[in-house]
């Protein structure tokens, strides 16, 4: 997947990261949003056996999108950490934001319990493989 | 402008009661709900069983997925009322354009959400399903397919329609009236008088063929699931449960229920 020109109108910077750099942590409180330039970001879940890998990410896919669109808190719901070196592009969260919170009130409850249902269904994946192992 | 909020039905808010299914994996449907009131729990299903993905509180919605990926097929998940509740339906219509004019960034955000947790229940599925290997035997999530009650909502009308046993001739047309009918079945009473020398009884099998709109005849075969006979004014009550439907029909149905 390639980079949208769209998307990158919205960086304001790039930040490198080397392998196995955590680059979000999760339970942490943050509203940056990263869209992957090139690498890939494996997606991990704090469980009762440790850290566990529940996605990969890749180039033109967006990490840090969760907390910004929740309705309820901006905490880190997963860690993202880099898989090889990484190029971020640092979106413009104050403008994203604006974008969002204009958008219609029956909008914006759609996409928020997509990304609820999204936070919950990887949590439930998680203690899933756990328990199965 | 006008002209097309001509077309949008109103908003409309439904009742369900603890058990009921709102949503069926693999029926028609567009319509986006919101809850209201109680509990709603999604269940996707693979290999015949069902396993439970999210469950939803007060102002969180359903139905979103489809709108979002411009999916006006299939239902990928079933909704079920966990507790007696309302909720209140919208119609992608009324929600379009305003998805339309969102910025291309935030649409690409939801796109990939989308993306991730399609991947994210395939693998709860899944795992579920390895999981139930291992506990052959045991009863999962205590909700048993077997007791599926298959209610749905039900949408009162008064159409005419024609029916017959199936193992009747072809050209045998007995006059009935639907009272009210679901994605599930359908209800209707008869007149005594009418039936020739049929006598409905439980279990019976019928041809049901009737116009939901003009010009759109829909045909069903359905299974009496109860019969109430009212001697005083000749008639007979019929419950039933929809045995074969064409896909055709049940998009029809769907869309005629919706709106």
């Amino acid at each position: 997947m390639t980079v949208d020109s769209k998307v990158i109108g919205y960086m304001v910077s790039e930040e490198r990261f080397s392998d196995k750099a955590v680059i979000i942590k999760e339970g942490s409180i943050g509203d940056w949003v990263y869209v992957i330039l090139e690498g890939r970001v494996k997606i991990k879940k704090q469980t009762s056996k440790g850290l566990l890998t529940v996605d990969t990410l890749s180039e033109g896919n967006f990490i840090g999108e969760m907390a910004m669109l929740k309705q309820s808190n901006s905490k880190r719901s997963a860690s993202a950490v880099a898989d090889g070196p990484v190029v971020l592009g640092v979106l413009d969260s104050v403008r994203l934001l604006q974008e969002w919170e204009a958008q219609p009130v029956r909008i914006k409850k759609l996409i928020s319990n997509l990304i609820q249902n999204l936070e919950e269904t990887t949590k439930k994946a998680a203690d899933m493989i756990v328990a199965s192992q | 402008m006008t002209k097309n909020k001509e077309k949008i039905p109103p908003v409309v808010k439904l009742n369900y009661s603890k058990g009921d299914l709102i949503i069926k994996a693999g029926d028609y449907g567009i319509s986006i709900y919101e809850v209201i009131s109680g509990k709603v729990g999604i269940f996707v299903e693979s290999g015949g069983a069902e396993t439970r993905v999210a469950i939803l509180d007060p102002g969180m919605t359903l139905g979103e997925m489809a709108f979002l990926s411009g999916n006006t097929g299939t239902r990928s998940a079933s909704a079920r009322a966990l507790e007696d509740c309302c909720l209140e339906v919208w119609h992608p219509a009324m929600l379009l354009n305003d998805y339309k004019q969102m910025p291309d960034v935030l649409k690409r955000i939801a796109g990939q959400a989308l993306k991730l947790i399609t991947r994210m229940n395939k693998m709860v599925v899944e795992l579920s399903l390895k999981q139930e290997k291992l506990n052959e035997g045991q009863t999962h999530g205590g909700y048993d397919p077997q007791e599926d009650k298959r209610k749905f909502y039900r949408k009162s009308v008064s159409l005419e329609c024609v029916f017959r046993p199936v193992n009747s001739p072809k050209d045998l047309k007995l006059p009935g009236r639907i009272r009210d009918i679901s994605k599930g079945g359908l209800g209707m009473t008869v007149k005594t008088s009418g039936l020739l020398n049929y006598t409905p009884n439980f279990g019976d099998e019928l041809f049901i063929s009737t116009y939901l709109m003009p010009n759109q005849k829909m045909n069903m075969t359905a299974k009496i699931l109860w019969l109430k006979k009212d001697k005083t004014n000749g008639t007979i009550s019929l419950g039933t449960a929809f045995t074969h439907m064409e896909p055709d029909d049940r998009k029809r149905l769907g869309f005629f229920l919706m709106a």
